[in-house]
């Protein structure tokens, strides 16, 4: 396995505020691989730094095996960059940017740009001012895949985009990677990114919380455990019981949150008095909310 | 590659505000140097500025006002000129590294594969050219003076002409050095305007206030336009102190926008 994105105790900080704290991430070549954490919890911090947008406060960064620092012009030559909200110049129409970015680089790729304009319908005759966000979007869009780069790092970038464009977008990730060609896609959606990745780091308060393929999260995932006893009880009993790592009430039930033996919660909730029962695994979007909440909250 | 796409792009989006500028700058020098034959003989201009010090230094007049080279200097050279320089360079300094960066645009800019320096390098291009472009337009808007009995002595007015280019360029650099270290847009059109306002006021008062005469040499607007040079010429001196100082502040500016974190 090649690496795209190599990180070693990646640290950005901002003063006594923090970006992110001792990153070690690990994009693997020819993949999708999902960014994922809430608003502020360092994504965007790591992309900027990866492209030298910010200097590392400590640690590195290799980018296609290159020091984010010392080569980052080499770099920006093999990326494409869409930021969630990509801020063209007003008075400038899609085309003259398109021209713009062409000269700057050397080339584009005719076919692809021409197919991307169909696919994407991109209106590039009109003032980026007349356009709607998602239509500057797909400028955006437009300009990070022309030149066909080996890496897409992506930030955020169905935001203001509708359903049906969303999937087109998605098969052209899923094109791009066929192709040999990696996308670190950045998101605070998990819907966003569980459609087309192949991996997913999970990051919250700046650390990295877990980093595995969807599969293996999926099958990891932990069993949710709803139990209606016929004494109302106190949820917190469970919560000192071995495997129980989360204990929520609701109405007459108690929602159990299990990562192990689930025979002795099942236990004491037959010393109390089982009236009904439902197990299932957890969904994604559970397993996902768990690592975005703190500890406190759980 | 382009060879200066970054300066390009600069110059395409500042094009309406130098069209604007020179504009309304040709034309300005144009009713100033129609008026000259109006003026010319008027003795009593002469003696009001000749008997006011204080007035003859705050519009920066040194010698006879109804002179061609007095003329010039006390409607345009000592005062009106740089000051519109000075605003079209400050405004790009800040414009081209805060402004951008508050704007987002930077951050596109800086996606492309180019060093920082490079970036940097180009825009103090644009910088250096827009006061070209200014200055030039002042400059050949005197060139039909002896029609109207203005005769100004060639030389002098090329060198004081430069003179006002090379200010301008000094102080878009301080933007730009403070704007590209900071991204604060206020903070830098703030100080370097105040630095700007020092600069005249300390060169222009030089003649009548005692302590102002020792600090006017670290004035830029006195190296380069408030010394009479219109008469005299911009000299090396003024030169080597206006190249030098631009020379320094290109490469602070430089160096800043190196270090300096992209802000989201």
């Amino acid at each position: 396995m090649t690496t795209a994105i190599a990180t070693h105790e990646l640290t950005k900080r901002y003063g006594e505020a923090r970006g992110v704290e001792a990153l070690d991430l690990e994009v693997p070549a020819g993949e999708v691989f999902g960014f994922l954490g809430p608003n502020g919890a360092g994504k965007s911090t790591t992309i900027r730094t990866l492209l030298d947008f910010q200097h590392p406060t400590s640690g590195t960064a290799e980018v296609l095996g290159m020091d984010s620092v010392a080569q980052s012009v080499e770099i920006r030559e093999r990326v494409g960059y869409l930021p969630g909200d990509v801020h063209l110049f007003d008075h400038m129409t899609g085309q003259a940017h398109l021209d713009w970015f062409e000269r700057a680089r050397g080339s584009h790729d005719p076919t692809l740009v021409a197919s991307l304009v169909e696919r994407f319908e991109i209106s590039l005759d009109r003032r980026v001012e007349d356009l709607s966000k998602g239509n500057r979007q797909k400028v955006g869009l437009l300009l990070a895949f022309a030149h066909r780069p080996e890496l897409l790092i992506l930030d955020e970038p169905t935001s203001g985009l509708d359903p049906l464009v969303q999937a087109e977008f998605d098969q052209l990730l899923r094109e791009a990677v066929a192709e040999g060609r990696t996308v670190l896609l950045s998101s605070h959606s998990l819907d966003e990114v569980q459609r087309v990745a192949d991996r997913v780091a999970i990051i919250r308060d700046g650390r990295l919380v877990v980093t595995n393929t969807v599969e293996q999260l999926r099958a990891d995932a932990p069993r949710i455990m709803s139990v209606r006893l016929s004494a109302r009880t106190d949820p917190a009993r469970f919560r000192v019981v071995d495997g129980v790592v989360a204990a929520t009430g609701r109405e007459d039930w108690i929602d159990l949150r299990l990562d192990g033996d689930l025979r002795p919660a099942l236990r004491l909730a037959l010393e109390i008095g089982l009236d009904d029962l439902t197990a299932r695994h957890a969904d994604l979007d559970e397993l996902f909310l768990g690592y975005y909440q703190d500890d406190e909250a759980r | 590659m382009a060879t200066a796409p970054i300066a390009a792009l600069d110059l395409r989006l500042r094009r309406k505000s130098l069209i604007g500028y020179s504009v309304g700058m040709a034309g300005y020098m144009l009713v100033i140097v129609a008026l000259y034959p109006a003026f010319k003989n008027s003795s009593n201009l002469d003696k009001l500025t000749q008997s006011s010090e204080g007035v003859a230094a705050l519009f920066g007049i040194s010698g006879s006002i109804t002179s061609p080279t007095g003329w010039i200097s006390a409607n345009a050279y000592a005062n009106f000129f740089p000051l519109i320089v000075l605003l079209l360079t400050i405004g790009y300094g800040v414009a081209a590294f805060a402004g951008q960066e508050r704007d987002g645009h930077l951050e596109l800019i800086l996606s492309l594969p180019y060093a920082r320096a490079r970036v940097a390098g180009e825009k103090i291009g644009v910088l250096v050219l827009q006061a070209v472009i200014l200055s030039a337009v002042v400059l050949a808007t005197l060139l039909p003076g002896p029609a109207f009995d203005l005769h100004l002595p060639l030389g002098h007015l090329t060198t004081a002409t430069l003179g006002i280019v090379l200010l301008g360029v000094d102080f878009g650099l301080l933007a730009m050095a403070l704007a590209a270290s900071t991204g604060n847009r206020g903070s830098s059109l703030g100080i370097t305007s105040a630095v700007a306002a020092a600069s005249y006021l300390v060169a222009t008062l030089a003649p009548l206030v005692h302590w102002a005469k020792p600090a006017r040499y670290a004035s830029l607007f006195y190296w380069s336009a408030s010394n009479s040079q219109l008469e005299h010429g911009l000299g090396w001196a003024g030169l080597a102190i206006l190249a030098g100082t631009g020379a320094i502040l290109a490469t602070i500016t430089i160096r800043s926008f190196n270090h300096h974190d992209l802000r989201g």
